[in-house]
C-alpha cells in the first residue's frame, strides 16, 4: 500500500506527524517532488481560476502523485478549540475529489471543536485500514507526534540560535515561506545579504496566543493568528530590524489579516514592515526592486542609529524623537 | 576634473547624468528606451562625451532602474541600486528636508517617505500601470494634444470633469462620455490630472499622510497639471527639481561617489568606448528540470559577460 503526501499547504505543518504515522503502520508514503512550473501549471489548469494560488499549487502537487494507491488529503476543520482553519483547507478532500483522473482519496475529518473522542475516533478510523491493533495505531500516532514535537522545538531553536547581521523577521504561512519556488526564492535572496531569518516557528505558541487575545475581537483562523499574532509581537517588540509580510493573491484570510497587520504598523513604526503580494503571474524583477529597497532602507537606518546611539537603543526616527536627543 | 556617472535606464526612458566633487550636474541626457536598453546605453554614453567636457574623469559609476543589471554589466558599475534608493539619495542631496518624495515615471509610481534625510517608509505601485506616464502618453493620443502641451490645456481648466482613474479603459470610456456631453477638452484633461492623482493617493499613500516638503519627481513631474492637481489634492506646495526627469541618475552618480570613496577606490567603469563595443544577448529555456527557466546570456563579441534568469544557480558565472 503506497499512499502519496502533496507537498503543499498544511505539509508544511504537520508531514512529521503523518509520515511517521504511516510508517509506523507499515505504509509506504511518497511525497510529490518539490514545486516547480510543471506542478504550477497543472494545478492552474485544473483549479477553478478564482481560487488561491495555495491551494492551485496543492491541486498541481496532487496530480503529481503518480504510482499511489490513495491521496491523503485530511478535512482539517479545526485544530484548537474556538478558532477553525480557512474554509479552503475545510474544503480540500472535496476539492480534490473533484478533480479528475485521480486515485481515491484517504480524508480523515480533524475537528478539535468536536472534542478529544471524536479526534481519537478520527485517528482510529484511519489508523483501522491499514492495521486491525489499535495499541499499534495508538503507538504509531503517538510516535507522529513526539516527531512533530522534535520538529517544531529544532524550528524554535533554530530560530533563536541565530544571530548577527540585520535580523528580518518573514510573517505568512509556512507553505509560502519554504516553497522556494511560490515565494520565487525570497529565503535565498535574503539570505545571500548578511541578514539572518526569524519566523512564527522560532516563537512560543503562548507569545502568539496573547497577543492575538488583547485584540478587541478574537480572530477566527488559526493560522491566521498565528501570521497577525507574531507580526503584532515583532511590532511592539522590535525583537526584529524589519518584517516582511509575504501573502499570496485571492487568499481571503490574508487580505483580511493585511489590513489589520498594516494599521498596527502604522501605530508601531519603529519596525519597517512591507507587504509582498505573490501570485502565479508573479515577476521576479518587481519583487527584487521592493526586496532591495527594503533591505537598503534598513541598513542605512541601522548605519546612521549605530552613529547616534552607541547603546544601541532604538533611535525612534519615525515618530521624530532624533531632534529631541 | 574628478566626475562621477550615474545611468538610469528604465521602461521608457535612459537618462544618464555626470556629476562633479560637490554632486553638482555638469551634464545630462534624457532619451527613450525604445525596448532597447543596450543601444539606449551606447548612443546616451557616446552622446555625453561629446557632451562633456574634455578634462573629465569618471571615477566612478553607479545604475538603476528596471535594466540596471544589464547596464551595471556593459558599463562597468561600481555599484548597482534599485530606484528606491537611488531617487532618496538624490533627493535629500538636493533638499536634506524632504519629508516625502512622489515620483512617477514611466510605467511604475512610488512614494517614498523620509524622516532626517533617511528612508522610513516607501511603496510601489503593484500590478497596475495606470496613472503613470504611459497611461497619460496613451490619453494625450487619444485627445489628440501633444503631451508637451498637457499640462498648459490642464491649468486652463475651471470646471474639471469627474473621471474614472482607476482603469485605463475605464478612464478612456468616462473620456469618451464627457466628451459626448459637450465638456471642454481642459476639463477632461483636468479631471483626468485629478483621477490620476487620486488613483496615487489611495494605492500607494493608502491613508498615509504626506508631509511637506513634498518633492516630486521622475518624467511625469513635468506635467504641470498632475502638480496642480498633488497641490490641489493635499493642499501644500509640491517642488519640483529642475532636473526632475534625470534624479535617479543623479542618485545613483551620488551613490557611486560614496561606494568609490570619493574616487579613492578604481572603478570598474569600462571607458567611454563601451559604446563602440558590440553587445549581444541570447536567451534560452534550460531544459534541465521542469521548471524551464528562461535564462538569459550577455556577451561582448565572444566573452560572456553575464547570465542570468536560472532559477538553481548553474548558469551563474
Amino acid at each position: 500500500m503506497k499512499v502519496g503526501l502533496p507537498q503543499a499547504l498544511l505539509h508544511y505543518k504537520y508531514y512529521h506527524l503523518w509520515e511517521t504515522f504511516f510508517n509506523e503502520l507499515g505504509v509506504e508514503t511518497v511525497l510529490s517532488p518539490a514545486s516547480n512550473k510543471q506542478i504550477l501549471n497543472a494545478g492552474v489548469k485544473s483549479a477553478p481560476s478564482e481560487i488561491c494560488l495555495p491551494v492551485k499549487i496543492f491541486l498541481g502537487h496532487v496530480k503529481a502523485l503518480k504510482d499511489v494507491d490513495k491521496i491523503f488529503v485530511p478535512r482539517v476543520v479545526s485544530v484548537e478549540k474556538g478558532a477553525y482553519t480557512c474554509p479552503k483547507i475545510l474544503g480540500l478532500p472535496d476539492i480534490v475529489r473533484g478533480t479528475e483522473g485521480l486515485p481515491p482519496v484517504l480524508a480523515p475529518t480533524i475537528d478539535f471543536t468536536k472534542g478529544k473522542i471524536h479526534f481519537a475516533k478520527a485517528i482510529y478510523n484511519l489508523g483501522a485500514q491499514f492495521s486491525s491493533s489499535p495499541l499499534k495505531i495508538f503507538k504509531a500516532y503517538q510516535a507522529g507526534t513526539k516527531a512533530l514535537k522534535r520538529h517544531e522545538l529544532k524550528k524554535q531553536e533554530d530560530g533563536l540560535s541565530k544571530t548577527g547581521g540585520l535580523k528580518i523577521g518573514i510573517v505568512s504561512h509556512p507553505y509560502n515561506i519554504y516553497d522556494s519556488f511560490i515565494s520565487l526564492d525570497l529565503l535565498k535572496k535574503i539570505k545571500k545579504e548578511d541578514v539572518s531569518i526569524q519566523t512564527s516557528e522560532s516563537l512560543d505558541k503562548k507569545i502568539i496566543e496573547d497577543e492575538t487575545s488583547s485584540l478587541p475581537k478574537e480572530l477566527f483562523w488559526t493560522y491566521e493568528k498565528e501570521v497577525v499574532g507574531t507580526a503584532l509581537h515583532w511590532l511592539k517588540t522590535g525583537k526584529v530590524d524589519g518584517i516582511i509580510y509575504l501573502l499570496s493573491f485571492a487568499c481571503g484570510p490574508d487580505s483580511l489579516a493585511q489590513v489589520l497587520i498594516e494599521d498596527f504598523a502604522q501605530q508601531y513604526q519603529d519596525v519597517p514592515l512591507m507587504s509582498l503580494v505573490i501570485d502565479e503571474h508573479s515577476a521576479e524583477a518587481g519583487l527584487l526592486t521592493r526586496l532591495e529597497a527594503f533591505l537598503d532602507m534598513i541598513k542605512r537606518r541601522k548605519k546612521i542609529e549605530s552613529n547616534h546611539r552607541p547603546d544601541g537603543l532604538s533611535a525612534n526616527y519615525a515618530r521624530g524623537s532624533v531632534q529631541a536627543a | 576634473m574628478k566626475c562621477y556617472l550615474g545611468i538610469d535606464v528604465g521602461s521608457v526612458s535612459t537618462n544618464l547624468v555626470i556629476i562633479d566633487d560637490n554632486s553638482k550636474i555638469i551634464s545630462w541626457i534624457y532619451r527613450r528606451t525604445q525596448g532597447q536598453p543596450i543601444k539606449a546605453v551606447q548612443a546616451g554614453i557616446s552622446e555625453l562625451k561629446e557632451l562633456a567636457r574634455a578634462d573629465i574623469e569618471i571615477k566612478g559609476v553607479g545604475a538603476t532602474g528596471s535594466a540596471r543589471y544589464l547596464t551595471g554589466v556593459i558599463v562597468g558599475a561600481d555599484i548597482v541600486k534599485n530606484e528606491i534608493t537611488a531617487h532618496a539619495t538624490a533627493a535629500t542631496a538636493l533638499y536634506p528636508m524632504t519629508r516625502t518624495i512622489i515620483e512617477i515615471g514611466g510605467q511604475d509610481s512610488k512614494i517614498i517617505f523620509l524622516h532626517s534625510s533617511m528612508v522610513v517608509d516607501f511603496a510601489m505601485n503593484t500590478v497596475c500601470a495606470a496613472g503613470t506616464g504611459s497611461f497619460l502618453d496613451h490619453q494625450a493620443a487619444r485627445l489628440g494634444i501633444p503631451i508637451e502641451e498637457f499640462g498648459a490645456y490642464a491649468l486652463k481648466s475651471q470646471n474639471p470633469a469627474q473621471i474614472a482613474g482607476r482603469c485605463t479603459v475605464f478612464a478612456e470610456s468616462d473620456m469618451i462620455h464627457k466628451q459626448q456631453v459637450g465638456c471642454l477638452t481642459e476639463d477632461i484633461v483636468y479631471g483626468l490630472c485629478q483621477s490620476l492623482v487620486r488613483n496615487y493617493l489611495n494605492n500607494l499613500a493608502k491613508g498615509k499622510a504626506l508631509e511637506a516638503p513634498v518633492i516630486f519627481q521622475g518624467g511625469v513631474a513635468a506635467n504641470l497639471g498632475i502638480k496642480r492637481a498633488f497641490e490641489d489634492a493635499l493642499q501644500t506646495e509640491v517642488v519640483v527639481p529642475k532636473y526632475h526627469h534625470v534624479m535617479g541618475a543623479v542618485g545613483s552618480a551620488i551613490l557611486a561617489k560614496e561606494t568609490t570613496e570619493e574616487g579613492t577606490k578604481p572603478t570598474n567603469f569600462k571607458g567611454f568606448n563601451t559604446s563602440k563595443q558590440k553587445f549581444s544577448t541570447k536567451s534560452f529555456n534550460c531544459s534541465s528540470c521542469e521548471n524551464n527557466c528562461e535564462v538569459v546570456k550577455i556577451k561582448q563579441q565572444d566573452k560572456l559577460l553575464a547570465c542570468w534568469g536560472g532559477r538553481c544557480g548553474r548558469f551563474e558565472a
